[in-house]
């Protein structure tokens, strides 16, 4: 049923960002708005999914990377669905569905076969490292594309280019506001997730750093972002160079938690 | 019967003569029209940009001549004559099919000097509205109006041929939201005046902009541009303050040297913590040093960024033109259709009548050789009705569909043959 209801999410994201895509090609606001009600439906699937993965006897739990990187999409989208009740992103679908659609994606292929890695002992740390780290590099995921869409309208407004779309793009005030509130969320999320894999580590193998690639590259990460957000918030950072960052950052997280996952 | 349309326009006439033969009173004008036996219906558009009388007449020729005399003599003001060389000049004439075209374009606002703008379609209205109210308008030129505003609202929902701004002063509020997420918290700045800025700056707080500041080089004069805005009014001395608070700046001051230098712009900037600044320079030679859009949270716009946009987009309205010209052709033909089909209702009527007449004197007879009470004869009747009005409803719809088309009007002499109408109409008469 959880993999069903994976497949089901996978396709709606992928539907709502084709309709997003297709809605900026033909100028036309009614797909843009579609594109977002997809994607609710699609987040809708999605949790289903984690809720009818979590009445499983036992629950399978959320340490491997397919279902870390699928909850991130879920949490990312979730976040991203609940700033549209206050700015107005709709545009930024383009990217969010997109994105979200490889995440659910990359989980309904390979949930079946995905052999969770159980630390023996260590309570609901693996759980609780899973869902911060995870929710922290959704809204952090957030913050990157509404930089790059940032980047992108800071640059036409420049070269005073008429608007290429056809239904308003979010303004650099909305995406910066975006990039601004999910650094503010995300960051201490990533902290606290940084912090729980520690315990973890230290629950499971009475140490609190093992000097895993993992961990070296999550603490490296962690201390980039940590820069990123002192310069946002403590050193009046500019929108332009905030966004750039937030691309960059975001960038070079997932490399250091993902990529270095995966080729290890 | 015909539909005569008689007008001049922004591309056929000066705005003087335009000027000369505006109506602002239109319906003794349209009570005198229809008070003529030649014209049937009438309705009257007048704007700044037109000058149009339309008619439905069973009489061409003196429809047309009348419709001149009404330009030469009754639109024209007493005191200013305007000649006949000088009419015929400028006047252009539409008859049935182009006339009905002509009726469309105009209320989508493809006929508009600028293509797509909203207010035509009001004007239309109300000027059919005035048609209706004094009688002038009837069930063809209502319909023709009525079939207009359709299209227009199917041209502007269909096409994206009012989407983009085409005035200078709109292209600025467009950007200005482009940048922010809401103007009605958004400061402004006014340095100098002019008649472009103070546009600009209308547009802006038409979308919400209130909090506004002017900065003159005369106290005077900022003193008298502030009372008008609601503004508050500064001298040129405390600029970079004043940058530093506001989002917008809108400068037009006289002047060879640019007034928003680098410089100033990097030390205002120095207390902005980012925030974007969207400067509008409608200066001419600039008042702002281009060089400032280099700087990240500026956004410079001059008048001829701000006229090439505009003009883009006016170019793009008119491609989106072919599109909607083919929404009017597609109406245009949907209304012909409907027009055409009235030629069918004489037939049809008649053709009830007859079958009618014909129920009602055999029922008579019948009656007359049975007797039956109340309720039995009133059964019979209904029996009869309905026996009738089935044997009538398919070749009646037959009629009125293929009334629709030219070729339809076989189908119509066919039925008066087979009926025997024409006999009985040579009879009647």
């Amino acid at each position: 049923m959880s993999i069903h209801l994976h497949q089901l999410a996978a396709a709606l994201y992928l539907l709502a960002g084709l309709v997003a895509w297709t809605g900026m090609a033909l100028r036309s606001a009614r797909l843009e708005r579609g594109s977002v009600w997809l994607l609710a439906g699609a987040a809708l699937a999605h949790l289903g999914a984690f809720a009818t993965l979590h009445s499983l006897e036992p629950p399978p739990p959320l340490t491997d990377l397919p279902a870390a990187v699928s909850f991130m999409a879920c949490a990312g989208t979730i976040f991203f669905l609940a700033m549209l009740r206050r700015l107005r992103l709709d545009g930024l679908t383009v990217l969010v569905a997109p994105a979200a659609f490889v995440g659910a994606f990359f989980a309904a292929l390979q949930l079946p076969e995905a052999e969770p890695a159980v630390v023996a002992g260590s309570g609901s740390w693996p759980h609780a490292h899973v869902l911060l780290a995870s929710m922290g590099l959704a809204f952090l995921g957030v913050s990157g594309m509404a930089g790059m869409l940032f980047l992108a309208e800071h640059r036409r407004i420049k070269a005073k280019r008429p608007i290429d779309a056809g239904f308003p793009l979010p303004t650099l005030e909305a995406l910066d506001l975006a990039n601004r509130v999910s650094l503010a969320v995300g960051f201490p999320l990533l902290t606290l997730g940084v912090i729980a894999g520690m315990i973890w580590v230290q629950k499971s193998q009475g140490v609190v750093w093992s000097g895993s690639v993992h961990e070296i590259w999550s603490v490296i990460a962690w201390t980039v972002y940590a820069v990123l957000a002192g310069a946002r918030f403590g050193a009046s950072q500019g929108s332009r160079q905030a966004a750039a960052s937030a691309v960059g950052g975001f960038a070079f997280l997932c490399f250091a938690v993902i990529g270095v996952g995966l080729l290890t | 019967m015909r539909i005569v349309l008689l007008g001049m326009n922004h591309r056929t006439a000066p705005l003087d003569l335009r000027e000369r033969l505006a109506v602002h009173d239109p319906a003794p004008v349209l009570q005198k029209l229809v008070a003529c036996d030649e014209i049937d219906e009438a309705v009257l558009i007048s704007t700044c940009n037109r000058v149009e009388v339309v008619v439905v007449t069973r009489s061409y020729d003196a429809a047309r001549l009348r419709l001149r005399s009404i330009f030469a003599r009754e639109l024209a003001s007493d005191s200013i004559e305007v000649s006949t060389s000088e009419l015929d000049a400028c006047l252009y004439e539409h008859v049935d099919g182009d006339a009905m075209r002509h009726v469309l374009r105009v209320a989508s606002s493809l006929d508009s000097m600028v293509v797509g703008e909203p207010q035509i379609l009001g004007q239309t209205k109300d000027a059919c509205r005035v048609a209706t109210e004094c009688g002038a308008a009837g069930p063809i030129l209502g319909r023709l109006f009525q079939h207009a505003f359709a299209t227009a609202k199917r041209v502007r929902s269909e096409t994206r041929i009012a989407e983009r701004p085409v005035s200078v002063a709109r292209v600025a509020v467009d950007l200005a939201r482009q940048i922010f997420e809401n103007l009605a918290d958004k400061q402004a700045l006014l340095i100098g005046a002019g008649e472009m800025i103070e546009l600009a700056l209308e547009s802006l707080r038409k979308h919400g902009l209130e909090s506004i500041r002017v900065a003159n080089r005369t106290p005077e004069r900022a003193q008298e541009l502030a009372a008008r805005f609601g503004a508050t009014a500064h001298g040129l001395d405390g600029l970079t303050e004043l940058i530093a608070e506001v989002d917008v700046v809108l400068i037009s001051i006289g002047g060879d040297d640019p007034i928003l230098t680098v410089e100033l712009l990097e030390r205002a900037l120095a207390s902005r913590w980012g925030r974007p600044l969207f400067v509008i320079d409608i200066g001419v030679p600039r008042n702002a040093d281009p060089a400032i859009n280099k700087l990240d949270p500026v956004y410079l716009y001059d008048i001829d960024d701000l006229a090439s946009l505009a003009r883009k987009n006016a170019d793009e309205r008119q491609r989106e033109g072919v599109l909607a010209e083919s929404i009017i052709e597609e109406q245009h033909q949907r209304f012909e259709g409907w027009l055409t089909a009235l030629r069918a209702i004489p037939t049809i009527k008649h053709l009830r009548e007859r079958v009618e007449s014909i129920r009602v004197d055999e029922l008579e007879r019948a009656l007359r050789r049975i007797s039956l009470d109340d309720d039995q004869r009133e059964a019979v009747e209904a029996l009869t009705k309905s026996i009738v009005n089935k044997i009538l409803h398919a070749p009646v719809s037959k009629l009125r569909r293929e009334a629709e088309h030219e070729e339809g009007i076989v189908y119509l002499e066919a039925a008066r043959a087979l009926f025997g109408l024409d006999d009985e109409t040579s009879d009647e008469e």
